[in-house]
């Protein structure tokens, strides 16, 4: 018994004295999202730019002149997932701030603990309007579906002019929300909305769905998804009824769409932040820099993840020292101008408040809609 | 509406029919269940995703990966069953070893294709056709109607061919058809050779209908399969086509009427209420001995 407690004792010592050592000056921002499985492509957006940002930082001096380290956590955008990193990141005192988690529900199952922990947690795509409501250390470089929902529902009943509206979303957190609002908001624009079909998220075949909504009459359907369900959607949709017209959501905003659909991409409108064919020249820079990198073109979430880590390590400068609470302080205060356009938070909340671009496929590339 | 839904079912049908005939076929043969088929049915597809993009054209990308997913059955068979037959090994272990299998073929595709989704040309596309003022989708007939034949050919192999004669007999009595000096060995490779063919068949129609493919394609298409065999009763090739039929059109009703959340549960409780009422199955024979 006195030997367990011995080493008991001798254990502790030993584990304090690495937390000792642990507490070095380094300052590290941590990126967390998909890396691995459907969504890989949206979290390796996150990792590159929050990678392309601090390289350009890191140039010029670094921030208080330090280095700064990216460490990458990959959680399958699966909320469990989330959860453990999240245990790991707060534990780690080097870690300044979270860039990250990719869906709200995988954001909101990780936020209980950066709020607790206090630690920054900026998500560059979260959209659910109850993310932001854990805390006030709760950050996302997004806007709320509200939002993005009006401009959607505008793209189809004026930009379109169709009245005749379907609704297809996934059953996730943010597909429910996003029907949801959506619903409402064609009926206040003047439309209709014929049909609602929900998907459960990885469904391939779309052939039931779509003949429900194409008997219902629907002359353009919403669809609130990403792009690995737009782009099968949107093909056996144009088999079955050419004339059909499609409006996504800026998560649907990517290359990866135009590569799956090929010609059935055509004519597909969205919201967005963030447009990579912008005259802007920040804009046209960070593109080159991203593409000379990475060799493809940025999407609107991997452009509002770069501006994540900009204002990040713009908050750490402004507060002059690398604290955790500083940094939520310091983002409260801050204009951010960015590729995303200027941002801000307003009333100690953290949603950020943003104007929208349409942009809609055409000849196999995303081109702005006047 | 209703028709629509009919020929939306029916061609999702014929795909898991073909799906469900390598089950079936393995099962006859070695009553064992291969549930390394969803994954094989995988590699399919992937297989022929891999020769258009190196454009060899689709017919010949579509033979190839026959070709190829066939004698990968068959390398399953030598490499991990064959040795487990050889030692006399109890069912359950050739059983898990498939599931084994599959895990391994799923992971080699992930790593050499990566995992997210890829597209997949499309095949057979004509248009719609109009009958009674119901559109039916040109794919769709020619998918239905490939499988079909793909089914027919497979049905006319088994009865009137010699190999198929001794397929029949292997699977009656494996002993005595040994004794008779049918080369059970042969029989083995070429059913599994048939189950792997069968599979990248209906991996093929399905990428090119969806025009996507992806390495866990397999999973929730094989287990629809698998209890399209066993609702048909699984050994029973017709049996595997008709449950095939029942799982695909119950599906798209179901998706269709109660909402996509429900769409892959009904297939499984039809199966239940199938397995209640009659334990082998629709078609099923009499004294199966199950793993």
């Amino acid at each position: 018994m006195r030997k367990l407690v011995g080493l008991i004792l001798i254990l502790m010592m030993v584990l304090t004295s690495f937390a000792g050592c642990q507490s070095s000056s380094k300052i590290k921002i941590a990126v967390a999202g998909p890396l691995t499985g459907d969504f890989a492509e949206y979290g390796t957006g996150f990792k590159n730019a929050v990678e392309l940002m601090v390289e350009e930082w890191n140039k010029k001096g670094g921030v208080l002149g330090k280095q700064v380290e990216v460490v990458v956590f990959d959680d399958k955008n699966n909320g469990e997932e989330a959860a453990t990193i999240a245990e790991k990141i707060v534990a780690d005192k080097d870690i300044k701030a979270v860039i990250g988690h990719f869906a709200s529900g995988v954001c909101m199952a990780a936020s209980p603990k950066y709020q607790e922990a206090g630690l920054v947690e900026m998500s560059p795509s979260a959209s659910h309007p109850d993310y932001t409501k854990e805390g006030e250390f709760i950050f996302r470089n997004n806007t709320v579906i509200n939002v993005e929902a009006k401009v959607a529902v505008d793209l189809a009943t004026k930009t379109l002019g169709k009245k005749k509206v379907g609704i297809l979303s996934v059953k996730t957190d943010w597909g429910t929300k996003t029907a949801e609002i959506t619903k409402t908001l064609v009926k206040d624009a003047g439309g209709e909305v014929v049909a609602h079909q929900e998907v459960v998220d990885g469904t391939i075949d779309f052939s039931p769905n779509i003949t429900k909504l194409n008997s219902a009459g629907a002359e353009v359907v919403i669809v609130a998804a990403m792009y690995n369900s737009l782009a099968p959607f949107a093909t056996q949709y144009k088999a079955v009824n050419p004339k059909i017209e499609l409006v996504g959501f800026s998560n649907a905003y990517s290359q990866q769409l135009i590569d799956l659909a090929k010609g059935s991409a055509e004519n597909i409108h969205f919201p967005t932040i963030f447009f990579h064919g912008s005259a802007d020249p920040k804009v046209a820079e960070f593109v080159k820099a991203y593409k000379d990198k990475y060799g493809s073109s940025p999407s609107s979430l991997t452009a509002q993840a770069y501006d994540s880590a900009g204002m990040i390590l713009q908050a750490i400068k402004n507060a002059g020292k690398a604290d955790r609470t500083a940094i939520k302080d310091e983002l409260y205060k801050m204009n951010y101008p960015g590729v995303t356009g200027a941002t801000k938070f307003e009333n100690k909340i953290g949603d950020a408040v943003k104007t929208f671009t349409m942009v809609k496929v055409q000849n196999g590339k995303f081109v702005e809609v006047k | 509406m209703v028709l629509q839904q009919l020929s939306n079912g029916l061609t999702l049908g014929m795909v898991y029919a073909l799906i469900a005939v390598g089950y079936s076929l393995v099962f006859g043969i070695l009553r064992l269940v291969n549930f390394s088929h969803g994954s094989v049915y995988a590699f399919g597809a992937h297989m022929a995703m891999l020769f258009v993009s190196m454009q060899f054209g689709i017919i010949p990308a579509f033979i190839l990966s026959i070709v190829l997913t066939g004698i990968l059955g068959i390398a399953i068979d030598k490499m991990a069953l064959a040795p487990l037959r050889a030692k006399k090994s109890k069912g359950i272990a050739a059983l898990i070893t498939t599931i084994g299998i599959s895990y391994i073929i799923q992971n080699v595709l992930m790593i050499t294709f990566g995992s997210q989704t890829k597209f997949f040309p499309k095949l057979f596309d004509f248009g719609s056709i109009y009958i009674g003022g119901v559109a039916f989708n040109t794919t769709q007939i020619c998918i239905s109607g490939v499988s079909l034949m793909l089914l027919l050919i497979l049905s006319c192999v088994i009865r009137y061919t010699k190999v198929g004669l001794a397929m029949r007999a292997v699977e009656q009595n494996q002993k005595a058809a040994n004794l008779m000096g049918i080369d059970v060995n042969f029989v083995v490779t070429f059913t599994f050779f048939l189950g792997g063919a069968s599979a990248a068949i209906a991996g093929t129609l399905i990428s090119g209908y969806y025009q996507i493919v992806y390495p866990n394609m397999g999973f929730v298409a094989g287990l629809k399969a698998f209890s399209a065999a066993v609702l048909g009763g699984i050994g029973v090739l017709y049996g595997s086509i008709f449950g095939g039929l029942v799982v695909g059109i119950s599906e798209s009703f179901a998706a269709a009427y109660l909402g996509g959340s429900y769409r892959d549960a009904v297939a499984f409780l039809i199966l239940i209420i199938v397995l209640l009422i009659k334990p082998t199955g629709l078609f099923g024979k009499k004294g199966i001995t199950k793993v």
